[in-house]
């Protein structure tokens, strides 16, 4: 049961990946999913798969890795393809209806929705596993502290919101440790948590809960005394041991990842005039394959 | 010279019953007590007697509702001494899962000298030096809590290092671990002091105290009696009477003192005593 969250889901290895900037990594995986949310046509999706298998072959990490990471949706990606199936209504003018029984109409664009929702949540996924597979929490902690000082001028206490994860982070461990204990306590005090219906399988959750709670309190007190004595007096004048340095592997992931954005957007992903005059060549029997 | 001197410290804590009624219970009550530089202080006494009401009480995590604490000169009362009191008195704790406040080791340590806002460069050196003063070096890059519990004291105590303190105290910090872990902790404790270091180790365990220069008996929140660990050994009636035992092998020579066999009194090594019972049976 206990996993080691300090590193996460982290995969370790030296990969160009693993070895850029926490900070970089984690804007670039920004530009990704907001880019993901522009793409239109299967043929720009193309593009992003070849894009992604070769970010996940220069980060080393197991595709099995990332493909687990697809099966915590699962749920909601069967629910957006299902729905979107058969909820989507066509243009008689230029769609097809392919089946109509009772209210239930499936029109060929509402397939073509379903899956291109499919493959952009997926591919949103797996954009995401690679930074989180080739970056530990605490690079992550750190990259978002620096990330946001900014906000610091409008007041949000950037320093406090990074303490609280990495207080966090150190605290999962022996809570975990702990919830073991107590229902090892409770299943020998005669606790049954396996039978019986769900309210009657919750209620037996709280006795867990409770000392959790006190115990979780009491945490929070010698914490504080903790820190205190150890001269915590909140951001004003703390420095930091780590520093976080860019390097060439920063430019070269920076400029592939906007190269590969900006060209394919720039050729496939605007609707002027231009670009539709300069991509007749797209058009195959008929169709339109930059909107297909 | 003195580093600490309490003078007449009463601190109360406020408790509510069923009815929400207020009322006092005594935390630590008239202790006058001074700790002189370089000195090794053991503080012990029985649960609740108020120890780590006086630990609290010697960085400022409380203030004294009378009487004055002063360290290095500074009075805890002031709040803008606090800071300045709290680089010159580390303090390690009882549960060392409750002092991480990060999930690398190294960071962990460099929390404290972060908070005093040195440059990075220096940071890094007493981190180092810190984690080889406690023989962690090797664990700086790991997590902490796949660790032994004596472990992650060790690290805890780095942490307080790091701060470059000159009194470092421990609240019962052996507690809660194993005999291997106690030994581990205690080393380092009696290390730092042989270098030094202002050392105040607060326990229930009566062996840990034998090699402390001066012992301070607590009950009921007041200092009941102060003494080299001989004395306090001799003193029978005010064992008994606060709830605490001599060390076995010390109590075990009387008896065999007073039963007629011929050992060393008050003999703190076991080895040593079984030597001389066994010296003892062959003479006869
Ligand atoms: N937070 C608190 N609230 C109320 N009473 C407390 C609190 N902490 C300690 N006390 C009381 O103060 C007395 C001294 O406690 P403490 O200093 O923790 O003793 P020790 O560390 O020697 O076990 C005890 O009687 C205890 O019940
Ligand atoms: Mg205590």
């Amino acid at each position: 049961m206990l996993k080691d969250v300090t590193f996460g889901q982290y995969y370790p290895s030296n990969s160009f990946v693993h070895k850029m900037d926490a900070r970089i990594k984690f804007l670039l995986c920004l530009v990704f999913m907001v880019g993901i949310f522009f793409v239109q046509s299967f043929v720009v999706f193309g593009f992003i798969t070849v894009f992604l298998i070769i970010l996940i072959a220069s980060s080393r990490v197991p595709l099995k890795s990332i493909l687990k990471s697809i099966k915590g949706i699962i749920v909601l990606l069967l629910l957006t393809v299902v729905l979107n199936i058969f909820f989507t209504k066509g243009d008689p003018e230029k769609d097809k209806l392919l089946v109509s029984w009772w209210i239930f109409e499936i029109w060929d664009a509402g397939l073509y929705f379903a899956a291109k929702m499919f493959l952009r949540l997926v591919y949103l996924v797996m954009g995401s596993s690679v930074l989180t597979l080739t970056t530990t929490p605490v690079d992550l902690t750190h990259a978002i502290e620096s990330l946001l000082k900014p906000l610091k001028v409008i007041r949000v206490p950037v320093h406090e919101l990074a303490l609280i994860m990495s207080l966090t982070l150190s605290f999962i461990p022996s809570l975990m440790e702990e919830t073991d204990r107590i229902i090892n306590a409770q299943k020998a005090r005669g606790a049954d948590f396996d039978t019986g219906g769900l309210v009657k399988r919750a209620k037996a959750f709280i006795p867990i809960l409770i000392p959790l709670l006190v115990g979780g309190f009491r945490r929070a007190e010698e914490l504080a005394n903790a820190m205190n004595s150890r001269c915590y007096e909140g951001a004003t004048k703390r420095t930091q041991m780590r520093v976080m340095k860019l390097t060439w592997r920063d430019l070269v992931g920076t400029l592939v990842v906007l190269l590969f954005f900006v060209t394919v957007f720039v050729i496939f992903g605007m609707k002027s005039q231009w670009i539709n005059a300069n991509v007749d060549w797209l058009y195959i029997n008929d169709v339109n394959w930059l909107y297909f | 010279m003195d580093i600490i001197t309490l003078d007449n410290v009463s601190y109360y804590y406020k408790t509510y019953d069923e009815n929400n009624d207020v009322s006092y219970a005594v935390g630590v009550e008239g202790v006058s007590l001074s700790i002189e530089e370089g000195a090794f202080v053991a503080l012990v006494g029985h649960n609740g007697s108020g120890k780590s009401t006086l630990a609290k009480l010697l960085n400022g995590l409380i203030l004294p509702k009378s009487g004055t604490v002063t360290v290095a000169g500074l009075s805890t009362a002031d709040k803008k001494n606090l800071f300045e009191i709290r680089k010159n008195v580390g303090m390690v704790f009882q549960n060392p899962d409750n002092q991480m406040v990060a999930s690398i080791v190294e960071e962990d340590v460099a929390f404290g000298p972060e908070n005093l806002g040195i440059p990075q460069p220096e940071i890094v050196e007493r981190v180092s030096q810190a984690l080889e003063q406690v023989g962690m070096t090797e664990y700086a890059k790991r997590s902490p809590h796949k660790l032994s519990g004596g472990q992650k004291q060790r690290i805890a105590i780095a942490g307080a290092l790091a701060i470059r303190p000159k009194v470092i105290v421990f609240d019962e910090s052996t507690a809660m671990l194993d005999p291997l872990g106690r030994r581990e902790v205690l080393n380092v404790a009696k290390q730092l002091n042989k270098q030094g270091m202002t050392v105040v180790l607060i326990t229930h365990f009566m062996e840990e105290v034998l090699d402390c220069g001066k012992v301070v008996v607590m009950s009921g929140g007041h200092v009941v009696k102060i003494g080299s660990p001989m004395e306090i050994f001799d003193d029978d009636r005010l064992l008994s009477s606060v709830g605490l035992d001599a060390p076995r092998s010390i109590a075990l020579s009387r008896k065999l003192k007073s039963a007629g066999f011929n050992v060393t009194e008050n003999c703190i090594d076991a080895k040593v005593l079984g030597g001389e019972v066994c010296q003892n049976l062959t003479n006869k």
